[in-house]
């Protein structure tokens, strides 16, 4: 299971396999600010800045050109990790824990 | 009266087979035709041939269809449309499959509007002889008709003068800087006929499409739609809850591409003589989402 890592939060999860980001966030209790969690709304952009992703469905060229991809920006509903990935949120204040109780449980099924 | 209603609705996928099991099983409409990579569909409450268009590629606006009542109305559109000054070019029956001859008007933002006055008749799933209350098998939510979309412009004040001047729309609601009569215009609801609105301007930085709509049968309906929703895992971005703005009942959710769509039901009966109901920004967040009375972070920043 790929490790995430927000390190400007502090933030370290497990991912499950085939999940997206935005799931593993969730599924642990944190919240962002997203839109359609369906890949059309661009909202969810994260910055990649170590690993590799892998979109599950395809990715309109309108919502993450191939020069955004080439420069690291991650479409963080549609990406799942292939290997251990380390993102940074777009807007510092965004990412925040909604659930402790969701982390905990998390911690606990995948620890 | 020149346009009736909102006739369709064209809008981009990024998956195909995801969007047709959308469109057909959760919202529950019936597929007339599937050619060329397009999918058309129609509720079940409608008797044209359809309602709303699907293609694969990208995601968001392709264009939407006015009907009008007659051929001489859609000429008097033409005539106005190039009078107020945007692009217009006729289109030839069978361009759009099983519509006729008509107009398209580029409006400044890119978006397209078509106006025609024939589709072929496909008929009301219940039929017109003493027909029951609603299909006995109905899909997923079972949505009956495309009731009306909002689009984002850069220019509401300047669009929604050509819907009023060429088009014969008038606002029953509007959203504006102040009580001023200079007041700047941030959203404006216009409407055709008796409804609260056929089409929405929302002040935006981008030409986009917010959302499209199917009216529903009322508060229970919209109620069954989001339990629907739950069960199909379809993301709901707010509701089931009510507008301020045309005290409608709605539920904004996701098509699979993102493209958001709604269910709506309700409002009030505008006549032509009806005051336009004005809205301030201080209660924005009360005239989009009256319970809670406040704008999640999706409804100003999240169009396709
Ligand atoms: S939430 Fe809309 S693209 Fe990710
Ligand atoms: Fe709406």
């Amino acid at each position: 299971m790929p490790k995430l890592t927000v390190e400007a939060h502090g933030v370290s999860v497990e991912l499950r396999d085939d999940e997206t980001i935005l799931e593993g966030l969730y599924r642990n209790g944190f919240a962002y600010r997203i839109g359609c969690r369906r890949g059309g709304c661009a909202i969810c952009k994260v910055d990649l800045l170590q690993g590799e992703v892998f979109y599950n469905r395809p990715v309109a060229d309108s919502v993450l050109s191939e020069s955004e991809r080439a420069g690291g920006t991650c479409l963080s509903c549609r990406a799942v990790a292939v290997t251990d990935v380390s993102i940074a949120m777009r807007e510092d204040d965004d990412l925040r824990r909604v659930s402790t109780l969701m982390a905990l449980y998390a911690a606990s099924r995948t620890g | 009266m020149a346009v009736m209603r909102m006739g369709y609705m064209h809008v981009r996928v990024t998956d195909l087979a995801e969007a047709k099991d959308h469109y057909a099983n959760t919202v529950g409409l019936y597929q007339t035709l599937e050619q060329d990579g397009r999918v058309y569909y129609k509720g079940w409450d409608e008797w044209d041939h359809h309602s709303v268009v699907i293609e694969e590629g990208g995601v968001g606006y392709v264009k939407c269809g006015f009907k009008c009542e007659k051929p001489e109305d859609v000429a008097d559109i033409e005539t106005k449309a190039i009078a107020y000054g945007y692009p217009v070019e006729r289109m030839v029956a069978g361009e759009n499959p099983e519509v006729g001859d008509g107009i398209r008007v580029t409006l400044p933002t890119g978006h397209q509007i078509e106006f025609y006055s024939q589709m072929t008749a496909w008929g009301l799933e219940v039929g017109t002889h003493n027909p029951d209350a609603f299909p006995r098998h109905m899909v997923g939510i079972g949505a009956p008709r495309l009731d009306h979309a909002l689009l984002w412009v850069d220019d509401v004040a300047g669009i929604e003068k050509f819907f009023m001047e060429c088009t014969g729309m008038w606002a029953t609601e509007r959203v504006q800087t102040s009580l001023d009569d200079d007041a700047h215009t941030i959203a404006t609801w216009l409407t055709i006929g008796e409804s609260n609105h056929d089409i929405a301007l929302l002040e935006a930085p981008e030409n986009k499409i917010h959302h499209f709509a199917f009216e529903m049968r009322g508060w229970s309906d919209i109620l069954h739609a989001a339990d629907i929703f739950a069960m199909d895992d379809t993301p709901i971005d707010i509701g089931p809850t009510r507008h301020g703005i045309t005290r409608g009942t709605t539920i904004y959710f996701f098509d699979p591409a993102g493209n958001r769509n709604e269910t709506f039901s309700g409002g009030y009966r505008c006549f032509r003589d009806r005051p336009t109901v004005v809205w301030t920004p201080d209660q924005l967040g009360k005239a989009i989402f009256y319970h809670q009375r406040e704008l999640n972070d999706r409804f100003l920043t999240v169009a396709t």
